[in-house]
């Protein structure tokens, strides 16, 4: 391995750069070198927000923060419509894990665009991959925590489990148990991702 | 203890770009840092302001803006203190009369301004280049690639600062400002020199006639030195190759061009990298230039390093074609896409196949999606303010915008703002408008800082000339836009720490405004009639003033100052008519759209409502509900 790139897409409140930033603290602890960029829209809510992760081997080496266009091994979409707006950054061998749990921008609700229908953007998505999972993690993190709380541990889970990724579960466990204030629910979260994904086939 | 602070030289943490700054000062033996809050740099401010406790030596603020921050900084050196300010690109232009003299009158101990500059101006509401002031204020710039070098330039910027006795610009983007990677720590310095004594010294310190212009004589001697002494700072290096093109670049333009080549197959290219672009060392550029057949330069904006270094080879007979600007746009920000694309243009060489292939793809099916564009946050009272602005003009007015978040009130549903450039253009060019419109109404927006920052003279003139309008002072108690730093009407920190608020009301009477009311903006039936009633008075200056904490610093305070009950908003499915008034032109994004049976349905998200209660007040038929309930007690109907 000496590259690795891992796209995190979502809306402004969703925690896309938090997500990024337990993938990066990961790669420390395994001693791999990481880099990356943020984009917060400069909205405060609601805006286009994403997280690059771009894991590289050896200390002096730099990288950029920026995946170019077809560069990601993983993307984790935070919602679908988010997916296909940076699906620039896909090709043929990504994999994608996406909420499946559309939020209308303020466009949709004002009636100036139509929100396109999942089959729509499913369907694209997968002339650029394959690889596409859809899991509606709201839903399973209601069903099972009460609380939309651990949506993204949920997504971690599956991305993890999906997709071949250089950090050690260990090492994400670890920064999990250092940053989120409930380890419990977030250590059966992050189980119960790796457990949906074991058993869905790509759409 | 927090990982910034650590003194373990080698060891390996995850940084903001931001943060690495904060890490190269500390290890510099900083004392004396100030910022007025921009995004992107706010966090360097937030970082020494977070450090208190670990380094109480350093004194740091926010100050009231940047023309201030700059002077005292400048102060600081003066007295033999190493001193930082930082800001962003535009806050330049406000600190710009305090620099161009810094140069002329040197530094005791290493002053440092920070610059978080913006190409793409995805925060701000221009891109200008600060590099260029580096041209006439002679002050050396350096600019940084990554995290590691946003530390190791920042702490070297300090001794070359003594050593040439000017002070230091470090100028990073946004894209390098918040990022976030890894990051290999120095040591500490045993000692932090924080006390200072000033020493008389009429020659650099009295600018005035014959001795100011030694004084500027000075400065472009001392930059001179230092262009002399280039080649041994380590700043600038070549990465040799055999090819017949080179190319030129700084910043983290220069990893995206490092990566534009490994994607295009360029691998004989030697590249030069400049970390300090301003003064240029002649010589050392003209012995890179030399056997080439031809450069290219890739860097943002205008063609700064362009412009000089065409200048320069001139200058040394080094004829060379140059191309940068001709190939890459002087707007906007460049990437690595952007640079392959480009390069592949120019150069006459095929794209990787699977890079041309997404981009094919993309250009089909993303080009017709919904754009996603920001809105005010959850519960925030600047969706109530302008809510209740559109009730009671009924756009029939003329708005005069200014910077803050409620900005965001020139997008939908709101649209009720008609101009945005620099702090303060509300009341500033509102003013000037009125003397020459003599019908209509106006109505200016106004936030906490900004207005504090630069809006008193403004306003101070718009009184004195008699200019007619409604200001609407949003007084949310903090610099939200840029992360929350306490502004002058802070009342209370977020841990509850009491602070000295600046009456907002006192001041603006003492100024000579005879009508200020003071409206609760969730409160929408109120505050709309109270801008109704501001309007109907015609004469001079009327103020109303939106008061209720931004909704995020009011989230946060709820999680430790918890209240012995709780409340809850509800739609009632069988009284809302579904009107949209809530969900379309309010639109909190706490009110969601359902769907059972074929038929949409209006519900608020219990766990993300903050309770302000605005959509209730703003229901015309009365289809939303509050119910309070005693900690881990019953729901309850209350209303
Ligand atoms: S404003 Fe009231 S009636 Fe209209 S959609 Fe909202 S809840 Fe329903
Ligand atoms: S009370 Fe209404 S307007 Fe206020 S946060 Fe809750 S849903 Fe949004």
């Amino acid at each position: 391995m000496t590259r690795y790139d891992i796209l995190i897409c979502g809306i402004g409140g969703q925690g896309a750069i938090s997500l990024g930033t337990v993938l990066k603290l990961a790669a420390i602890r395994d001693g791999l070198g990481v880099a990356g960029a943020e984009r917060r829209g400069g909205a405060q809510r609601e805006g286009v927000v994403t997280s690059n992760v771009r894991y590289f081997e050896g200390r002096g080496e730099s990288v950029s923060g920026l995946i170019p266009a077809a560069g990601a091994r993983m993307m984790i979409a935070m919602e679908p419509l988010e997916a296909l707006r940076q699906a620039l950054y896909l090709n043929e061998g990504s994999v994608v894990v996406v909420n499946d749990f559309p939020l209308a921008p303020v466009h949709v609700r004002i009636g100036q665009y139509e929100y396109p229908s999942r089959e729509t953007i499913y369907a694209r998505l997968q002339e650029f991959t394959p690889h596409l999972y859809a899991f509606n993690i709201d839903e399973m993190s209601l069903n099972h925590f009460g609380s939309l709380r651990q949506v993204n541990t949920i997504s971690l889970g599956m991305a993890f489990a999906l997709g071949n990724m250089p950090v050690s579960r260990d090492s994400l466990l670890g920064v999990i148990r250092d940053r989120f204030p409930d380890f419990e629910a977030n250590r059966k979260a992050f189980e119960l991702g790796i457990e949906a994904a074991g058993k869905a086939p790509p759409l | 203890m927090k990982e910034l602070a650590l003194n373990e030289p080698g060891r390996t943490i995850l940084a903001m770009g931001n943060d690495a700054v904060v890490r190269g000062g500390l290890e510099a033996g900083l004392g004396y840092f100030s910022t007025y809050p921009g995004t992107p740099a706010s966090e360097i401010g937030e970082g020494y302001v977070s450090l208190k406790e670990e380094f109480p030596h350093i004194h740091a603020e926010f100050s009231v803006n940047e023309h201030v921050a700059a002077h005292g900084a400048q102060g600081a050196s003066w007295a033999g203190v190493r001193s930082m300010t930082a800001m962003k690109h535009v806050g330049m232009n406000v600190a710009a009369e305090v620099l161009h003299f810094a140069a002329y009158t040197g530094v005791n101990a290493g002053f440092v301004v920070v610059i978080g500059s913006d190409p793409g101006a995805t925060s701000s509401t221009s891109e200008q280049d600060d590099r260029w002031y580096s041209l006439h204020t002679h002050l050396p710039l350096l600019e940084p690639a990554d995290i590691q070098e946003a530390k190791d330039f920042t702490k070297l910027a300090f001794g070359l600062s003594e050593r040439y006795d000017l002070p230091v610009v470090l100028n990073a983007p946004s894209k390098l400002c918040h990022n976030i990677g890894s990051l290999s720590l120095g040591p500490l310095p045993a000692e932090f020199p924080s006390a200072g004594r000033f020493e008389k010294d009429p020659s650099r310190y009295i600018n005035l006639f014959a001795g100011s212009v030694a004084n500027h004589r000075r400065a472009m001697e001392n930059a001179a030195r230092l262009a002399a002494g280039a080649p041994s700072h380590g700043l600038n290096r070549v990465i040799p190759g055999t090819g017949p093109l080179g190319f030129i670049s700084s910043s983290v333009n220069f990893l995206y061009l490092m990566e534009a080549l490994a994607i295009l197959g360029i691998t004989d290219a030697p590249v030069m990298k400049l970390g300090m672009t301003y003064p240029l060392n002649t010589g050392e550029i003209a012995a890179f230039a030399k056997g080439l057949e031809r450069i290219i330069i890739v860097e943002d904006l205008e063609g700064f390093l362009e412009f000089q270094i065409k200048s320069a080879l001139y200058g040394a007979g080094v004829t060379v074609p140059i191309e940068g600007k001709s190939i890459f746009p002087p707007f906007g920000e460049l990437d690595v896409d952007l640079i392959v694309r480009l390069l592949a243009e120019r150069l006459k060489k095929p794209l990787p196949k699977a890079m041309s292939r997404s981009i094919e793809l993309a250009a089909k099916h993303t080009a017709d999606i919904p754009p996603r564009q920001g809105s005010f946050c959850i519960g925030c009272p600047h969706r109530a303010t302008l809510y209740s602005v559109v009730k009671a003009t009924g756009r029939n007015a003329v708005f005069a915008g200014d910077i803050g978040c409620y900005t965001l009130s020139c997008l939908p549903p709101f649209s009720a703002f008609d101009w945005v450039t620099c702090m303060n253009c509300g009341v500033g060019i509102g003013q000037g408008i009125r003397q020459v419109m003599k019908e209509g109404d106006m109505i200016a927006y106004v936030g906490d800082s900004t207005f504090f920052h630069s809006g008193v003279p403004g306003l101070i003139n718009a009184i004195q000339q008699g200019a007619s309008m409604v200001l609407m002072v949003l007084d949310n108690k903090w610099v939200a836009m840029t992360g929350h730093q306490p502004s002058p009407t802070t009342e209370t920190d977020v841990d509850g720490r009491k602070l000295n608020p600046v009456d907002i009301k006192g001041l603006l009477k003492s100024i000579g405004i005879k009508y200020v009311r003071t409206v609760d903006p969730f409160n929408i039936k109120a505050a709309t009639a109270a801008i109704k009633e501001a309007l109907r008075q015609k004469e001079g200056v009327r103020v109303i003033i939106a008061e209720a904490e931004c909704a995020l610093q009011y989230g946060r305070r709820l999680r430790y100052e918890k209240p012995g009950y709780e409340v809850y908003y509800q739609i009632e499915p069988g009284i809302c008519q579904k009107c949209d008034e809530c969900y379309v032109h309010f639109g909190c994004p706490a009110i969601r759209r359902g769907e059972k049976g074929g038929a949409h349905y209006y519900y608020i998200e219990e766990a993300s409502c903050l309770n302000c209660g605005a959509c209730r007040d703003l229901c015309p038929n009365s289809a939303i509900s509050r119910v309070e309930i005693k900690r881990g007690g019953k729901k309850e109907k209350a209303s």
